[in-house]
């Protein structure tokens, strides 16, 4: 059924009414009806509204859970992107992390709470490399690397690692997808001779005590180490690290070996700055040149036709033009995208102030010779600010958007400067890889933040609309 | 009417003859880089002699003059890095069919979406407890809109791909690669129609005609099909003519992530290679369908809606 319109029912009751006039006839049951004494209290209170504005709109978004909820995320997210670096046991977003003794990148090093990577039990032979510090010691079970397309000899085959031997050395090699080694029909005939076409490695024991060949940290209190310092054997359970201190990359690290935490943090900052920057922009310049297009009548007709002219073109190719001429940073971004986004607020403003501007209580302040700037400040932007507010919530996760779009066609901010256009461009290009995490951990934050950003918009739009205050 | 139609034409071309002479001029402030494709082998003397021959050592009115003759003869200038010395009209003749393809594909695919979901949309505001439509709309309306469409995209592209067991590009031969560039080039005016379909029927829903009809009997059915959604699509007509000449152009981002042959990828296919005149060519044809299409969207308004009329606007300022 579709609702019976309430101009209809109206109508209804007032057609009854007047037959009820029209009929003469008195109230049918007296008893219905009684006298009421004067009661100064009543009276007064309904001389009283306790209506207030911004009370209404407060109650009304109170009662939407979603909108309220995401606020409170949105706002502990926010209020984390300041409080993170300050946080103890953090890396600097821009900080490249190096092995301490290879000096190599920890590139796409996968999430972890901890820097520990594996565990060597009890009574496991290490090799202890030179590394000079009082707590740590950087030990490893690798052998040596069999160069790619070395024969060596297989003593014993064990399904997924192998014992051979090459030259002098002897050790576990892995046989899987990665060495993909040239093993016989029957590989339990040992011995025989084998090679593969990468470059393979060869451990004390069947099992990788390394990061990537790199050397892994220990502490020294849980090795017995022989007095040549060259190796050692653990005497309890030993938690092998990749670094020698223990906070780890949570989110991971990227292809250079910088801390994902940090940097989408970092870049959240950065497009939260954006966002912010952009959204204000536009409403100083919309809410200024909207006032003085709606107010001056000798104005309108000019900034009529450069309306007209600038909300011809389309947005995105003023962003891409302007980002292509000037050079990237985050003042060119912030610069390209409100150069076009304040048009619509100001037709806005314009528009409405036209239609509030002659009413009777302007009219009435005008005579009373109340200021122009009161006028405008107290009597109209009132009636805009729901608007106001949420054209503002919509512009920063639309200039969020267009950061990341930017970034893509190779316009955006560069690398140095951490971005969520930034990360999710690298991210990007490893999705459909093991290292997918790149993309999905700044994707998730962002999602979080415009999807907010939107609701708390459109969700304080309507509660701040009088005709939903009840 | 005719009065009407002369002055948006003439305000339309002096739009676009200002959009045009201010792309021209910024894009003359770009470094002389990108007239060049080989600019780090030549030397200064060079340099001098190939832009006193582009003409580009001239004062700028006389430049922009020249450039807007050319625009008129159909001459759009020569591609500098992207594909040297060949002329710009004869690479887009190339491009644009494919776009064209494409975009109407997913022009018809939205259509076919966006509208049936808008109308279940307003239908379920209708009945007080099936509001299963309304609710599935408002998350995926919610989600495009909220979600930038650089991320989703990138997501439909990659787990899309390995459902349906095809390449990630687009190739021309394999029509299976064609679904996802579709489906995603459609998701924004999916969404975009359903949302104000169902916010312009329920405004109509709410009007007394509707009651009007409803008392004489008429069946829901014919109510909503008859009066509501002819009234409330008669906005959206306005939308159709610049959705439909934007299929040219293709989508930027969509095209340039599945590697699409089209207007869009190359766009920034020749920002990335710093080929200055035909940023200034794309760019300004980019803007010109945006003027037209508004323009055209305007007067299919005032052709379908009877109730604009010309008669002078009592009371307006």
């Amino acid at each position: 059924m579709i609702r019976p319109s309430a101009a209809i029912s109206r109508k209804l009751e007032e057609s009854r009414a007047v037959e009820a006039i029209a009929d003469g006839s008195p109230p049918r049951d007296p008893s219905l009806f009684m006298e009421q004494p004067f009661d100064r209290s009543n009276a007064e209170r309904i001389g009283y509204s306790n209506y207030s504005y911004w009370g209404s709109t407060f109650r009304a978004f109170l009662k939407r859970p979603i909108a309220v909820i995401l606020l409170c995320v949105l706002a502990a997210l926010i209020a984390f992107t300041f409080i993170q670096p300050k946080l103890p046991g953090q890396y600097p977003a821009t900080l490249i992390i190096n092995h301490p003794l290879t000096k190599r990148q920890l590139s796409s090093v996968p999430p972890t709470l901890s820097t520990v990577l594996t565990t060597a039990g009890e009574g496991t032979l290490l090799t202890v490399r030179p590394y000079d510090d009082p707590e740590w010691a950087a030990v490893t079970n690798l052998v040596s690397v069999i160069q790619r397309r070395t024969k060596f000899t297989v003593l014993e085959y064990a399904g997924d690692w192998l014992r051979a031997r090459v030259g002098d050395d002897e050790g576990w090699i892995a046989n899987d997808f990665a060495n993909k080694l040239k093993l016989p029909d029957d590989p339990a005939a040992v011995p025989y001779e084998s090679q593969s076409n990468f470059p393979v490695n060869m451990f004390l024991s069947p099992n990788d005590y390394t990061s990537a060949g790199n050397e892994l940290f220990a502490r020294r209190s849980d090795l017995l180490i022989d007095e040549t310092g060259g190796s050692a054997v653990t005497i309890r359970e030993t938690p092998l690290r990749i670094l020698p201190y223990q906070n780890g990359f949570w989110f991971g690290t990227n292809l250079i070996g910088q801390d994902l935490w940090a940097l989408v943090w970092s870049g959240t900052r950065t497009s939260l700055f954006i966002g912010f920057m952009v959204a204000l922009m536009e409403a100083g310049i919309g809410i200024l040149i909207g006032i003085v297009w709606g107010y001056v009548r000798r104005l309108d007709r000019i900034l009529t036709e450069i309306y007209n002219v600038l909300d011809n073109i389309p947005t995105t190719i003023v962003l891409i033009l302007v980002s292509y001429i000037m050079r990237p940073s985050v003042r060119t971004l912030i610069f390209a995208m409100c150069l076009t986004t304040w048009v619509g607020m100001a037709r806005f403003i314009r528009n409405q102030i036209v239609i509030i501007r002659d009413r009777d209580y302007n009219l009435a302040s005008r005579c009373l010779g109340t200021p122009l700037p009161r006028v405008i400040v107290r009597n109209l932007l009132p009636y805009l600010v729901s608007v106001i507010m949420l054209r503002m919530a919509l512009a920063i996760p639309s200039a969020i958007g267009s950061e990341v779009f930017i970034t893509y066609i190779g316009l955006g901010l560069p690398v140095s400067v951490p971005s969520l256009g930034n990360l999710i461009n690298e991210g990007r290009k490893l999705l459909s890889t093991s290292q997918s995490y790149q993309l999905v951990f700044p994707t998730i934050v962002l999602s979080i933040i415009t999807i907010s950003f939107y609701m708390i918009g459109n969700a304080f739009a309507d509660s701040a609309d009088p005709k939903n205050h009840r | 009417m005719t009065r009407y139609i002369v002055k948006r034409l003439t305000a339309a071309i002096i739009t676009l003859l200002i959009i045009i002479s201010v792309v021209f001029i910024l894009v003359r402030q770009m470094p002389i880089e990108g007239y060049f494709d080989n600019f780090d082998k030549l030397d200064a003397s060079v340099i001098r002699a190939r832009l006193v021959q582009m003409g580009l050592t001239d004062p700028l009115p006389t430049q922009l003059k020249r450039f807007l003759l050319n625009l008129l003869r159909g001459d759009l200038g020569t591609s500098s890095r992207y594909s040297v010395g060949v002329p710009i009209g004869r690479i887009l003749l190339t491009k644009i069919p494919i776009s064209l393809q494409l975009g109407l594909s997913s022009m018809a695919l939205s259509l076919l979406m966006g509208v049936p979901l808008g109308v279940a949309m307003a239908r379920s505001q209708t009945r007080y407890k099936a509001r299963f439509w309304d609710a599935i709309g408002t998350v995926f309306i919610v989600f495009i809109n909220a979600v930038p469409a650089a991320v989703y995209h990138i997501y439909l592209q990659a787990f899309g791909s390995r459902a349906l067991n095809t390449s990630m590009l687009f190739s021309r031969e394999q029509p299976l690669t064609w679904v996802l560039p579709i489906v995603s080039m459609s998701l924004g005016s999916t969404a975009y129609y359903a949302m104000w379909l169902r916010r312009y029927m329920v405004d109509e829903l709410n009007k007394d005609y509707v009651a009007l009809a409803q008392a004489k009997g008429v069946t829901n059915q014919k109510v909503l099909a008859r009066h509501v959604f002819r009234n409330a699509f008669v906005p959206m007509i306005q939308y159709l003519p610049t959705s439909l000449l934007y299929t040219i152009s293709g989508s930027i981002y969509v095209e340039s992530l599945y590697s699409i042959p089209g207007m869009g990828g190359l766009l920034v296919d020749v920002i990335r290679r710093q080929d200055n005149p035909m940023v200034q060519i794309l760019v300004i044809i980019y803007s010109c369908i945006g003027v037209v299409g508004l323009l055209l969207g305007d007067m299919l308004m005032v052709a379908i809606d009877p109730r604009i009329s010309f008669a002078k606007k009592a009371g307006a300022r």
